[in-house]
């Protein structure tokens, strides 16, 4: 196995605040990695680094062992970098249709071509079968806005994967999804990982849904990195049960 | 029925398009300039459509780019050359200029981005009233010619009006196009949410440039009809008041939709001479209708008409969910 994400000594401070202090590790190709801990402890920003939203104040990160620190969050999306937040980021105005075309839509050749090419840049069909597997067929032509909160957060994770990407980063996709869509979801995130071999982190804090989906976890607390495992070794550790799980 | 119900809209286009060519050729000089006027205004209106209507870009500087356009076609004309290389010169030039004002864009955002642009707007009046030996600063340039075109002279109104209507047609198709590619998908999805935006590949520093430009670009086409239109130009019609007025048609008509800047442009030229029977009050009235417009519905007119259709769809939908879930055949 070949690492797809290597992440060497990552610190980011906000003025005298560090709130990531040295984080390293990798994530394997194909490998489902769960990042947890509690609130506060760094891990959006740490994804926030990774993904050129906020420029690192040390350290490097590597995609398929090329360097792409500081790099914009657009140019790491075309190379197959794609993610989710922690709060929904759809485009309310749009259908879902829509939204999952304009998802993929600047991986479909260059600007150009995209102004004279077809208005669908060519992935009405993707993003039916899109739809198809996220299970939001009824819902294709409303607008994004007005579907429930669940929906809306299927909706986030499927166009994460409309432009094909090698690497998937999801913040919290379980938050405030109910238990029937939560299964649905999980389902789906290990179809992808198992058939396209897609790589994912992801960050979460239903302790179920982690340990389940995950083959590994890496536990932080105030900015560090606590512990890394298996979900086996992590429900095990001592220091992670102190500071996070609990007793 | 079913038939009138699937085409009406192409019906509508159709009559009011027939309407447009058909009763100018009963009105007289004032109303065909008033007409014609309502055309250019309207394709410099679906430029900061474009800019801030669909990328979301604020721009109070429409105005001196269609004054850009309109000196373009008059220097270039009135030395001899045809209005189609004014027509170029200012499409280029508001282009560039458009491109530079969109830097301002990357860094800052709403009434910051306005008072950028209101300078710029400013420095642009400035120019067409001090650099004398281009633009003859107050005395401004008179006898511009209107365009032969394969032959035909349009000097007199209907012919110059059917030259602003062609205009606008080509510019509502190119525009049309536009917003339906997957540039105007961009350029919502800017208006919407940068942050995804980027996060989804897009380009955000080129598609905000490309806003500001292409919008520009559109004001400049408008100025190259509005001096032939008027065949006399002095600075005083490009100062601020006229961005101001471009951005209420964008905002009454309905900012983001893509007639919007038809029936603003309509409202902004039109209902005041309308309302001149009222004589002395014509302007208070206006301004009153345009507050209680933006009081009931501050997506302007065509939000109205969003929102209803909008909750009938959503009515539909959920009707046709709960039959689903119930099992029962949905009516035909």
């Amino acid at each position: 196995m070949t690492a797809v994400l290597e992440i060497s000594n990552i610190r980011k401070n906000f003025g005298g605040i560090t709130a990531v202090d040295g984080v390293s590790f990798d994530v394997q190709e194909g490998e489902i990695l769960g990042l947890i801990g509690p609130n506060g402890c760094g891990k959006s920003t740490l994804f926030n680094c990774i993904l050129g939203q906020l420029q690192p104040s040390a350290g490097e990160v590597k995609v398929d062992g090329k360097v792409v620190t500081g790099f914009r969050p657009s140019d790491l999306n075309r190379l197959g970098v794609s993610r989710t937040f922690q709060l929904l980021q759809v485009f309310p105005k749009l259908s879902v249709r829509e939204n999952l075309i304009l998802a993929g839509q600047e991986h479909q050749g260059n600007m150009l071509s995209r102004l004279l090419g077809p208005s669908d840049a060519g992935l009405t069909k993707a993003a039916e079968q899109m739809i198809d597997f996220f299970k939001l067929g009824h819902l294709a032509d409303e607008a994004a806005g007005g579907l429930s909160y669940g929906q809306q957060k299927l909706l986030d994770a499927a166009m994460a994967f409309m432009g094909g990407p090698r690497l998937v980063l999801l913040d919290e996709p379980a938050g405030g999804v109910n238990l029937t869509m939560l299964g649905d979801l999980k389902a789906r995130l290990a179809e992808i990982n198992r058939e396209k071999r897609a790589t994912f982190v992801v960050i979460e804090h239903n302790m179920e849904f982690v340990m389940s989906l995950c083959s590994r976890v890496v536990v932080m607390a105030e900015g560090k990195v606590l512990a890394i495992g298996t979900p086996a070794e992590i429900r095990a550790n001592s220091a992670v049960i102190d500071a996070y799980l609990g007793h | 029925m079913n038939f009138l119900k699937r085409y009406w809209r192409v019906a509508l286009g159709m009559v009011v398009i027939a309407a447009l060519i058909i009763a100018p050729m009963y009105l007289n000089r004032y109303g065909l300039f008033i007409l014609s006027q309502w055309a250019v205004m309207t394709i410099a209106a679906m430029g900061l459509n474009l800019t801030l209507g669909y990328a979301g870009q604020v721009s109070l500087a429409q105005g001196a780019f269609v004054g850009i356009g309109a000196y373009a076609a008059a220097i270039i004309t009135a030395n001899g050359l045809p209005l189609i290389a004014g027509l170029g010169v200012a499409i280029v030039l508001c282009f560039a200029i458009g491109w530079i004002l969109g830097y301002p864009a990357l860094r800052v955002q709403h009434h910051y981005l306005a008072f950028v642009t209101l300078a710029f707007s400013t420095l642009a009046f400035l120019v067409f009233r001090n650099e004398s030996w281009l633009t003859n600063g107050i005395y401004g340039i008179s006898n511009i010619p209107r365009p032969t075109i394969l032959g035909y002279p349009t000097n007199r109104p209907l012919p110059f009006y059917y030259v602003c209507l062609g205009s606008l047609a080509l510019v509502s198709l190119a525009t049309w196009w536009l917003i339906r590619s997957p540039w105007g998908r961009a350029f919502v999805a800017l208006r919407e949410n940068p942050v995804r935006a980027l996060s989804l590949g897009i380009d955000t520093r080129r598609y905000t440039l490309m806003a500001f430009a292409i919008g520009s670009a559109l004001g400049g086409v408008a100025g190259t009809l509005y001096a032939p239109l008027t065949q006399y130009i002095d600075p005083v019609p490009f100062n601020l008041s006229l961005s101001l007025d471009l951005l209420m048609m964008v905002i009454v008509g309905g900012s983001g939709f893509f007639f919007g800047p038809f029936l603003g442009a309509m409202i902004a030229v039109l209902l005041p001479e309308w309302l001149r029977f009222t004589q002395g009050y014509y302007l208070m009235i206006y301004a009153v209708a345009v507050i209680l417009l933006l009081i009931y519905s501050p997506s302007g007119i065509l939000g109205i008409l969003d929102r209803y259709l909008t909750e009938r769809r959503t009515k539909a939908a959920s009707a046709l969910r709960a039959v689903a879930k119930s099992g029962l055949e949905p009516a035909p």
